[in-house]
Formats: structure tokens, sequence, C-alpha cells
């Protein structure tokens, strides 16, 4: 699950392109949109896509966006649960 | 009594301005369905024509709404010109809306539709990366999408949708199933999460090219101004992969509208600091081909408002 954190930080930093960030600097139960991590709608389209790519995981809507953006770890946790 | 009276205003008893105005709005609906109920479309186009213009001459209010557009569109006209321009304008969009109020009390065969492109478009969704139709406040937009029924995938609307309008869409009027899915902007993330899985099934996702109303921009001239349109449809299409078609409708005689599909193109980049330049330019593109048809249809635009300052 350590793994999967790390990767998805990676990720924010190197696709999303999060500026003057680095992995250490995220925090696994601070918020991905809004104040948090300063993420947008636009960045929601990209983070889906590279969900699907990286890991074969589809959010649909949501209703399963809003559990899984809310955070880091509780990202992890839908990718843990929905990949095969 | 007098206190009474007071409260009977304070806690809204008495309906408020845009509360009376919705009853005059209403009021208006209800004569225009009866009209056409009792002596058909011709009888309800009859009925616009005065309509048109009494509220031109009450109204100050339409012409500054239209006067952003009719003044760049038309830039040599005097008053009078203008003055003919805002009633083909205004008396225009009563048609379609006299149209959609026709076709949702389920007079679908009154209507020749022809669509140029089509088969474009059916490739595009066999392709099955999904397509952002991309189409604006022009012409009979809503019988446009009203067309799509017939793809052979589902198609949704980005849409910010207003369940109490008067002037409902034609689709709430229709007695049959809507011809798409909303897709609201009002929700979570302006329901770009849901756009995107939709076109990662291989869907069909319509977003209105033209209207701003929040998220990131890019400008482009149009009408030889520089205006913004929205990023959200090209930053859609290009991280899914799925091509963008410009499409655009038209009311090209009593009975009869168009479909176009314009353009085509897919917006890519290969980072994201190549993405803001991409939009950019699919910006352009799409206010170049919206400019193409408003010089073909210039009295089918119907953004009510100073378009170059949204």
């Amino acid at each position: 699950m350590e793994n999967l954190k790390e990767r998805l930080k990676h990720i924010l930093i190197d696709e999303i392109k999060l500026q003057g960030v680095t992995p250490a600097d995220i925090k696994d139960d601070q918020p991905m949109f809004g104040e948090g991590l300063g993420l947008d709608s636009l960045d929601a389209v990209e983070l889906v896509v590279l969900i699907q790519k990286h890991f074969g995981v589809q959010i649909a809507d949501m209703d399963e966006g809003k559990k899984a953006f809310a955070s880091i770890a509780s990202l992890a946790d839908y990718i843990q649960e929905h990949r095969g | 009594m007098r206190d009474f009276g007071k409260k009977q205003v304070k806690d809204g008893a008495r309906p408020s301005a845009s509360g009376r105005w919705q009853q005059l709005e209403a009021l208006g609906h209800s004569c225009f369905y009866l009209t056409m109920r009792l002596f058909g479309l011709t009888g309800a186009y009859l009925l616009l024509v005065p309509v048109v213009v009494v509220y031109l001459l009450g109204s100050r209010e339409i012409y500054r709404r239209t006067r952003p557009y009719l003044r760049r569109r038309f830039p040599g006209r005097g008053r009078w010109g203008l003055w003919q321009a805002t009633f083909k304008n205004v008396h225009s969009f009563g048609r379609v809306l006299v149209d959609r109020a026709w076709l949702g009390i389920g007079r679908k065969r009154a209507f020749q539709g022809e669509t140029i492109g089509y088969e474009r478009l059916l490739k595009l969704v066999a392709e099955g990366k999904g397509v952002v139709l991309l189409t604006a406040h022009v012409g009979n937009w809503q019988t446009a999408l009203a067309h799509l029924e017939q793809l052979p995938v589902p198609v949704h609307a980005l849409m910010h949708y207003d369940q109490e309008a008067v002037a409902k869409h034609y689709f709430d009027l229709s007695p049959g199933r809507r011809p798409f899915h909303i897709i609201s902007t009002d929700g979570p993330l302006g329901g770009m999460v849901e756009a995107t899985a939709a076109l990662q099934r291989g869907e069909v996702v319509t977003i209105m090219g033209d209207r701003l109303v929040k998220g990131a921009s890019v400008t482009a001239d149009f009408l030889g101004e520089p205006a913004r349109f929205p990023a959200a449809a090209y930053v859609l299409a290009g991280c899914v992969g799925a091509p963008v078609a410009a499409m655009f409708a038209a009311k090209t005689g009593r009975r009869s509208y168009r479909l176009w599909i314009r353009d085509v193109w897919y917006p890519r980049w290969q980072d994201r600091e190549q993405r803001a330049a991409a939009c950019q330019a699919s910006g352009a593109r799409f206010a170049c081909n919206l400019q193409e048809h408003v010089d073909e249809y210039p009295y089918q635009w119907y953004n009510f408002y100073d378009f170059w300052q949204q």
C-alpha cells in the first residue's frame, strides 16, 4: 500500500506537474482538490485517464470520484479495491 | 391589518419582480401553445411577428443584449439597419422557440432535417475513442441534439440544466425518452469526471463551445475582436485521445433545418507544457468555424449578452 501511495505521488508530480512539490511534501490524508493540493476540474480529467492508464481502474462518476479523490490514501484504497 | 399587510410582503406572499416576470413568461408560453393547438405552426409564426415588434418597442434590454454581436457582425449599419437586424435576430429566435414547442407536443414529422457529414461522424464513433461534439448557441441547436439519438452509442450533453425554467427544453416537453443523457456542469468538478468516463467508454459527449460559465478558457479572435471560449472540451478530447467535431445547426426554411459537421480535429500535446498552446489552437479553430457559420446565417446567433466580455 505504501508503494502505491508513493507511486501516486510521483504520478501527480511528474504527469499532472504539481510545481514546487516533492513526494515528501504530500501528506497521505491531504485533500487533492481545492485548497489541498490545488487540483482543479481539468486536472481531474487527467487524473481519471492516468488512473485508467497505470492501474486499469476506471472512475466512472463523482459518486465514486468523491470517495477516491478525497486524498492520496483514499485514492490508493480505491485502486486497491478495484483493480483486478 | 396594516401589520398583516406588511408581513405578506416580507414573507414573499406577493410575487417578486422576477416572480411576476416568470408568471408573465408562463402566460406568454401558454398563449403560444394554445395558438399552436388551434391554428397550427402557421398560426404561431403569425402571432410571433406582432409579439416581437411590441417587444422591441417596449424593451431597451434586448438592444443592450443584441448590439455587441450585431455591431460587430454588421459594422456599417446605422440605427435603422441595426433595428432591422435586431428584429430579424429576435424573430429568428422566436421561430426556433416555436419549432421547439411544436416538436415538444409531438409533431416530429413536421420538419425535414439534413445532416451534412453524418457518415463522417459515424466513422469517428466507430473508432471507439469517444467523440467530443462541440456545438454552439446558433440555429435550432436543440433539434440538432435530438437528431443524435440515431447514433449507435449513448450521447451525453455536458450542460447547465435549469429544471425550473419556464422555457423548457424540447426534450422535457416531448412525451418520449430523452435523446441524450445530461451531465450537469453544476455537479462536483463540473461533471468532468463523468464526461471523461463516457469518452473512455467510446461514447459521445456534446459540449457548448461558445458558453464560458466557469473554469479555464482560451482567447481567440471572433468577428475581429478577441473573445474567450471554454477550454474544457479540448482538454477532455486531448487527454482521452478523442476527436473534436464542430457541429452547427441552422434553420434553412419554414419546415427544414440542417446540421453540419464542419470540422474535425484531434487536440494533441506531448506534455503538459504544450497543453495550453494546443488548447489555444483548438479554440482558434473553433472560433474560425463558428465565424464561417454566422457569416452564412447571421441572424441565427442566440448568445444574447456581450459575448466579448464573457
